[in-house]
């Protein structure tokens, strides 16, 4: 029972640890098989009219604001959004402008949102690293326990049931990681639909 | 009366002519299937009306796929099944599997379309199983997550590359040994021979460039870079490779820069970039290479590109993250 625990402990810190190298040398601590982009350009997801001169702008206007704040909202559904885009440009005095302001504000808010994710899965691998390092090193101390001529059952106990949690949390964090993992994309995913959206209504 | 008579016949062939060219039109039209990796599906589409047509159930994970030589079957590599999947193309259906290793991701067909090659992401192995039989010959141990596969032209040397070990590997498909290894920029993906087996290109998604290898010599003489103004580099993620039969141009597929570069073979320098879907990955032209089609995974859709005109014509909404593509005639 206890050599399972070490065993088990070992092999989950190896299996997950020792393949998950970094591919990129330029972000070692990021945990995603998808290639790190560390943010969004705005090239790559409009094809509209330049927007320069709108920078920021979208903050000066409430209407704008809100309707940010509601289509940048995962829990808002995208036919959902993209209704609000066509009513909201169809009343527009200034159609190409307002569609101009209310992109940047997606831009700027979903690209902001997305940092955040990705700094958080970087922060937590260099988390899981540092428990690697415990759970191996705790692993070690539990096999000398094990192997002393005079050892001290009590000890052998409290360590392995430490060992066991450790280990459990890992294996949450690891999992959670890969499903977080999925979460830029599908912000990558949502502001081309939204600007696909935008783009229609304005050419 | 004789020149009469003639004229007759020219009208009548003219004619004749005619009603065959209109009745030839539909005829041309090809079938895709894109593999849907996330959705577990593959969806057909009419090339003659741009629409889906069907869409398949298949295995976990499909992700490579490919017509039979004769078009009467698509082969996909269903990765989380551990297998090859064959669709039968009349009956819109998979009739039959295929062994492959663990996690089989891209796959080769040999000229005649007897052998198939397929690289095992996940046992750094390269299955050989002869398709006829549905049997396996042999494997071959290549680097570390292994993925793209081409076969030369001449049919006689094999490459796969691996991901992680960042090398194409030389395989002499006689003796089934790796024969040289080619060290190229970080994460290859995909391989394409010129069809004069004069080069090799490779594109690297984390290096970010396409390596040129001179396969008599087996080394890199030269590269391509890709630069898009206002696009961060990291974006610029090149994976699927198509030429034309010419020789003369290539189509690269650059993931979440969200374009298809064009790029002119004889100066190796790209003369445009075309807004695609999102993370655009691989691409496939109509027999007639009139047309390009490439598969979009995060916007879920598949961009039709006139080759000749260079321009994005049609965007057709498939199954979740699309990823191989490849068409056929009827």
């Amino acid at each position: 029972m206890r050599y399972r625990t070490t065993i088990a402990a070992w092999l989950v810190v190896t299996a997950t640890f020792g393949c998950a190298q970094a591919a990129d040398p330029r972000y070692p601590d990021w945990p995603c098989a998808q290639a790190k982009v560390p943010e969004i350009s705005l090239a790559a997801v409009w094809a509209g009219p330049p927007l320069d001169d709108v920078a920021g702008k979208w903050k000066e206007d409430a209407t704008v604001g809100s309707l940010v704040a509601k289509l940048a909202a995962r829990r808002t559904p995208l036919e959902e959004a993209q209704q609000a885009i066509t009513d909201y440009l169809k009343g527009a005095a200034d159609k190409t402008r307002s569609g101009k302001l209310l992109f940047s504000g997606l831009f700027d808010t979903l690209n902001g949102q997305r940092s955040q994710v990705m700094n958080g899965l970087e922060r937590i691998t260099r988390k899981q690293r540092e428990a690697a390092d415990k759970i191996r090193a705790d692993t070690i101390a539990l096999q000398a326990l094990q192997g002393e001529a005079s050892r001290d059952q009590a000890k052998v106990d409290e360590l392995s049931n430490v060992l066991v949690w450790q280990t459990r949390i890992f294996e949450d964090r690891h999992r959670v990681i890969k499903f977080v993992c999925e979460v830029p994309t599908a912000i990558d995913q949502r502001l081309f639909a939204l600007g696909r959206a935008i783009q229609q209504e304005i050419e | 009366m004789k020149t009469d008579g003639l004229r007759m016949w020219d009208r009548c062939l003219l004619l004749g002519m005619t009603a065959w060219l209109g009745m030839a039109t539909p005829a041309a039209a090809y079938i895709a299937y894109v593999s849907n990796e996330k959705s577990n599906t593959v969806t057909v589409i009419d090339t003659s009306s741009w629409t889906v047509t069907k869409t398949i159930k298949v295995g976990q994970r499909p992700r490579g796929i490919e017509f039979t030589r004769d078009g009467k079957f698509v082969f996909v590599a269903v990765g989380d099944d551990d297998s090859i999947q064959v669709i039968d193309v009349a009956k819109q259906e998979v009739v039959d599997t295929l062994p492959s290793g663990p996690d089989p991701e891209l796959f080769a067909l040999d000229a005649e379309g007897k052998i198939l090659y397929v690289a095992n992401e996940n046992d750094n192995t390269v299955t050989i199983i002869d398709v006829e039989k549905r049997t396996r010959l042999g494997e071959i141990q290549v680097g570390v997550e292994p993925e793209g596969m081409a076969i030369s032209p001449d049919g006689k040397t094999l490459i796969n590359t691996s991901e992680t070990t960042n090398m194409a590997h030389f395989i002499d498909t006689a003796t089934r040994q790796i024969v040289a290894n080619v060290l190229v920029d970080a994460r290859p993906r995909f391989v394409e021979f010129k069809r004069d087996n004069s080069e090799v290109w490779i594109s690297s998604e984390i290096g970010g460039t396409v390596s040129i290898i001179d396969p008599a010599k087996r080394t890199v003489i030269d590269k391509i870079t890709f630069n898009i103004p206002g696009l961060r580099s990291e974006a610029i993620q090149p994976v699927g490779i198509s030429m034309t039969k010419d020789g003369k141009t290539a189509f690269i597929a650059l993931g979440p820069a969200n374009r298809v570069a064009v790029v002119d073979t004889a100066t190796r320098k790209v003369t445009k970039y075309l807004l695609v879907g999102q993370r655009v990955w691989h691409l496939a032209f109509t027999p007639d290479e009139k047309y390009l089609m490439v598969t979009n995974g995060v916007s879920n859709d598949v961009s039709v590109i006139d080759v000749a005109a260079q321009k994005v014509i049609k965007t057709i909404q498939v199954g979740e993250l699309p990823w191989g593509i490849t068409i056929a005639a009827p």
